[in-house]
């Protein structure tokens, strides 16, 4: 329980940085009205009727997609001349579909989506620079920065996290999150009896692969951000580590996906998963006060684990662009959908940490155990990368991670094998 | 297939219309009929164990997936699932949707191809092996490759977001089977019938109309079956022409039961038992017409 | 579910018959007016009978295919993201057959080239389609008697068919987990140990093909057993008389008078395997690349990567191959002799 407390304690600390920094900004949280020509103008607000599509990300898994929908009403009753028609897609369809619309002239106004697709959109010269749309001071930095490529802000965030944590079950793991990576194993080999598995995970993609290899202090792109270095000794030891998780504590299951992991979790069958703060809602209806939650352990003698953080943003079609009244509608949308009090209304709805800086700040999310705790944890983490060769390091890690879980333990040449795939992946790109 | 000589050695009554006698059980021991049972009751197990899964994870409480206890029951089984799919959320606007759309769809489909296959059937016309290779090959292309010209086509004919454009696209796609599976049964009606028909003062049309169609029922049965299937499974075409809320098929429904990282595995589950009961019962309504189709028809010249 | 709503779908459908209605009749009123009055030609009929779905077709089909093969001599991707214009010529987008060579050339995924994976595709193929056909005969000749229950197994095995097709594959792949999957926990019943269906490029082969039979083999039964209807019982009758053995009637008879409805079956089934992408896709959970087929990777790397150019290039090269087999395949055998005849 002392434990506990102090883990709590920490947490506000963690959130107390959050909010000093985006105190620092030079801008007072409370009064969003920052020096420059970047607010919302309520006076130039268009009178003529303005019709929008925003197509979202979110599904009606967690609500989420009602959220949205709730979102686009409340500005209908606001602006009595502005409609926004809501489309849910899947994300790979958003994307694919998006590049398609815009080629046929047909592109949606706004977009509610994952920062990844920053990367092919702005290769495709598809989507605005939001710098002179909204002011970037007034969100978490953290989760601003996720969608800055060299000073320019691409998306609006409306939620940040996604950080992988590890989850355990108190009945089985104890009250305490472990100290270390080695304590974690140690313990986890104790748990691993009969049906039971020590630690369980997705094995099979490589988003999984990202925090340990932080943990050892590896990057998978070089500073200039765009050259994959994959075939490093700190992927090696991350592989090794991984390897050793499952072939030489034995602690992991023989195969394991996301929803094989996720149902030994739930049915008691694992003291311990690594999984993203997206379940955080649902393990809490599963265990109650019988989960635990926390960052990923540090590993013994090095670092602290560094899942990759993103989130939900919202952006900005070059379909806007083309028409006056279109854009500062757009543009007000942005604001509202990011105002405080509907960035509260999220937390309170979606139980996601917000990126509008005085919602983080708010008891919403300060007062909320579980909350807290995502909010320390998102603080070990680092921006996913965004860019299009992004998308050919996940793939060439993500075919070396099931490789190595096949039993393969040669983790130099799965390194080595990683990197050059990656490299031709690249050149391909054109 | 074997290349034997096409034509049997036996006596060939050239008309149809007697019963097509069904392969009796004349000489059946009770050994072999036991065994032909035997070997039904195994197939339909492998068929439907699956099913029997999918809705073994619309029962399971707590939205999993997996089952690490390998229970066809799952231990406290709950209807909650089809409730909630049922009453909270669109889905029978979507299944309604997809009736409407698809039913459509099938009758426009299967009128075009069986007008069509008449034509290959009994006539002949220059460019009649050519088209028929052609409509083979549209079968041949890549279903991935078009989505993107699709899309740029529908935005220019101005057909997004209107059952037209969904209605004529996937009624077209399926033209080509429905044509090839038809002009192979219309080839197995004896052309005589219909002469037949003419004598006594038929229309050529009519003849086409009053005799070949109705003995051709089991293949018409199939064609608008296929069709059926198609255009409901249909969601490419789906997510590329319809947006709109009051307007979504089921395919395009359910991805909503699915965020980016979580999925409800119980509501999708038993919202596929609930798409599944349309489709089982067509196929156990038509199976009367797929039997009794050329038996049925009493033509007598 | 409102009225409004239900008012919406049922005129939207109404409206869109009226205006297939309406352009079918413009169409066939004007061929009248040509092919009757004008040119006097005894091919009216036909070409009246056929206008419909050519005419639909070529809209549907050709105008994509066009836009495919003026983009597969660009070098379009998201980096060169415009629609490049005929040929690209006005904005230095083309590229000639360059995107045709390198797919000879260089590796299509990651590490796998163009001709494992057509081998890959052929084994693919050629396995399904005979399983598809032997299963699905081997069920229709059982079915096609008098027996009781005939109707309950005819639809208890054609359910495989009725469920969405993608839910299916989502169940499939849980029951292949090599701890709390189905089909393991079933083999160890019968004393098989597990076997690694998702992990093991040989076994994940397996999944695959035991999933599309599962799949494909009601399709097949239902085709076969319309063909069985529609064979006169007076065949049989003669055969009987004539003392054939159940064999020579089934040789004699029932093979050759099921040719006309089986072989373009047989055709159109090879077809959908090989461009079968749902089940290569869903299986083969680890993306192991001895497990893609050429349609999969043309998946990948036109929507993955969005390589347009290449992708575009590959298709075509994968559209020529299917043609060439199919019309091989038709002349070797001779089996559309019928059809064409």
């Amino acid at each position: 329980m002392k434990k506990q407390l102090f883990r709590f304690a920490s947490m506000f600390a963690g959130l107390a940085i959050v909010v000093a920094a985006c105190g620092g900004a030079g801008t007072s949280p409370s009064a969003s009205q920052p020096a420059e020509s970047v607010t919302p103008s309520e006076a130039a607000f268009p009178t003529a009727n303005v019709a929008l599509t925003l197509w979202t990300k979110e599904g009606e898994a967690d609500g989420s997609l009602q959220f949205v929908q709730k979102l686009a009403t409340d500005y209908n009753a606001l602006h009595s001349n502005v409609t926004i028609e809501v489309v849910n897609k899947d994300v790979e369809a958003l994307r694919e579909d998006f590049q398609t619309a815009s080629l046929a002239g047909e592109a949606p106004e706004l977009l509610w989506t994952v920062a990844d697709h920053i990367g092919p959109f702005t290769a495709a010269d598809l989507i605005l620079p939001l710098t002179d749309l909204i002011d970037r001071s007034k969100f978490v930095p953290a989760a601003a920065d996720i969608v800055t490529v060299d000073g320019t802000l691409w998306g609006a965030p409306v939620s940040f996290g996604n950080q992988l944590m590890l989850y355990w079950n108190k009945d089985l793991a104890g009250a305490d999150a472990p100290a270390d990576s080695d304590a974690w194993v140690a313990k986890a080999k104790e748990l691993t009896t009969g049906d039971q598995f020590g630690i369980v995970f997705n094995q099979t993609e490589s988003f999984w692969l990202v925090p340990f290899l932080g943990g050892f202090g590896g990057r998978v792109f070089a500073d200039d951000g765009v050259t994959p270095t994959l075939n490093t000794d700190a992927m090696k030891s991350a592989l090794q580590f991984l390897y050793d998780l499952k072939y030489t504590d034995k602690v992991a299951p023989s195969e394991a996906d996301y929803n094989v992991a996720d149902g030994l979790f739930k049915d008691g069958k694992a003291p311990y998963i690594i999984n993203g703060d997206w379940t955080l809602g649902a393990y809490a209806d599963t265990f109650g006060d019988k989960l635990g939650v926390g960052p990923l352990p540090a590993m013994t003698g090095g670092e602290d684990p560094k899942p990759y953080i993103a989130g939900a943003f919202l952006m900005v079609s070059k379909a806007a662009a083309d028409d006056a009244d279109t854009k500062a509608v757009v543009t007000d949308f942005l604001w509202f959908a990011t105002s405080t009090d509907n960035q509260v209304a999220m937390v309170t709805a979606l139980k996601r940490l917000p990126g509008d800086a005085d919602a983080i700040a708010d008891p919403v999310v300060t007062g909320d155990d579980l909350l807290a705790g995502a909010a320390e944890a998102a603080q070990k983490g680092i921006p996913q990368p965004t860019n299009l060769e992004m998308r050919c390091v996940f793939d060439s890690m993500t075919a070396g991670v099931r490789d190595l879980f096949t039993g393969n333990s040669d983790v130099a040449g799965i390194a080595n094998t990683m990197q050059s795939s990656a490299e031709t992946c690249i050149t391909q790109l054109g | 297939m074997s290349g034997s000589a096409a034509v049997p050695s036996i006596p060939v009554a050239k008309t149809a219309g007697k019963a097509a006698r069904i392969a009796s059980s004349r000489g059946e021991t009770p050994g072999k009929r036991f065994a032909i049972h035997a070997i039904l009751i195994f197939a339909a197990i492998i068929a439907i164990f699956p099913v029997i899964r999918v809705f073994g994870v619309a029962l399971r409480p707590g939205n999993r997936l997996l089952d690490s206890e390998f229970a066809l029951i799952p231990p406290g089984a709950t209807f909650e699932s089809f409730r909630h799919v049922l009453t909270e959320t669109d889905l029978p606007l979507w299944l309604f949707n997809s009736m409407v759309l698809t039913t459509g769809a099938s009758i426009v489909g299967l009128l075009i191809a069986a007008t069509s296959a008449y034509a290959f059937s009994r006539f002949k016309f220059p460019g009649r092996g050519v088209g028929l290779t052609l409509l083979l090959a549209t079968q041949l292309i890549p279903a991935a490759m078009l989505l993107v010209p699709l899309y740029i086509l529908a935005v220019q004919l101005k057909l997004a977001n209107s059952y037209v454009g969904m209605v004529i696209a996937l009624s077209v796609t399926s033209v080509p089977f429905s044509i090839w599976i038809l002009k192979g049964y219309y080839d197995t009606v004896p052309i005589e019938l219909e002469e037949a028909a003419r004598i006594d003062g038929c229309s050529q049309l009519e003849a086409f109309w009053r005799i070949l169609l109705p003995l051709s029922t089991p293949a018409l049965v199939i064609v608008f079956l296929f069709n059926f299937l198609a255009a409901w499974n249909d969601y490419f075409l789906a997510r590329i022409l319809l947006t709109k809320q009051e307007l979504l098929t089921w395919p395009l429904g359910l991805q909503r039961f699915q965020a980016q990282f979580q999925t409800q595995w119980n509501d999708l589950a038993a919202s596929s038992i609930l798409i599944s009961i349309p489709v089982v019962a067509l196929f156990l309504y038509s199976s009367k017409w797929l039997v009794s189709g050329v038996t049925a028809g009493g033509v007598k010249g | 579910m409102n009225l409004n709503a239900v008012t919406t779908a049922i005129g939207q459908v109404a409206t869109t018959l009226v205006v297939i209605a309406i352009i079918v009749a413009v169409l066939e009123g004007a061929l009248y007016l040509l092919l009757v009055r004008i040119l006097k030609t005894r091919l009216a009929v036909p070409i009246m009978l056929v206008a419909p779905a050519v005419v639909g077709l070529t809209v549907l089909i050709l105008y994509p295919l066009l836009w495919e093969l003026n983009v597969s001599l660009t070098n379009m991707s998201l980096r060169n993201f415009k629609d490049p214009g005929l040929l690209g010529l006005s904005n230095g987008m083309f590229v000639g057959i360059s995107n045709y060579v390198e797919v000879f050339r260089d590796p299509v995924l990651k590490l796998t080239g163009f001709w494992q994976l057509l081998g890959q595709t052929l084994i693919w193929t050629a396995s399904n389609v005979t399983l598809h056909v032997l299963g699905g005969m081997a069920l229709a000749l059982l079915l096609h008697r008098q027996m009781r229950g005939k109707g309950i197994y005819r639809a208890l095995i054609v359910l495989p068919w009725a469920i969405p097709q993608v839910i299916a594959l989502l169940v499939w792949r849980t029951e292949y987990n090599n701890q709390y999957g189905a089909v393991n926990q079933l083999l160890n019943m019968i004393g098989i140990p597990n076997i690694p269906w998702l992990s093991d490029p040989l076994w994940n082969f397996v999944a695959m093909i035991i999933t599309n039979v599962w799949l494909g083999i009601p399709f097949m039964m239902v085709i076969i057993l319309g063909g069985l209807q529609s064979i006169s019982g007076e065949f049989y009758e003669a055969a009987e008389m004539d003392g054939a053995t159940s064999r020579q009637t089934f040789r004699h008879i029932t093979l050759p008078l099921l040719r006309p409805v089986l072989t373009p079956a047989i055709i159109l089934g090879t077809v959908w395997t090989f461009n079968n992408i749902n089940v290569p896709f869903f299986i083969n959970q680890n993306e192991l690349e001895t497990s893609d087929i050429l349609v999969t990777a043309l998946f990948r790397q036109a929507f993955q990567y969005n390589r347009y150019g290449d992708a575009a290039a590959f298709a075509f090269i994968i559209f020529a191959l299917l043609l060439v087999f199919t019309v091989y395949y038709i002349r070797r055998t001779g089996g559309l002799k019928g059809a064409y005849e």
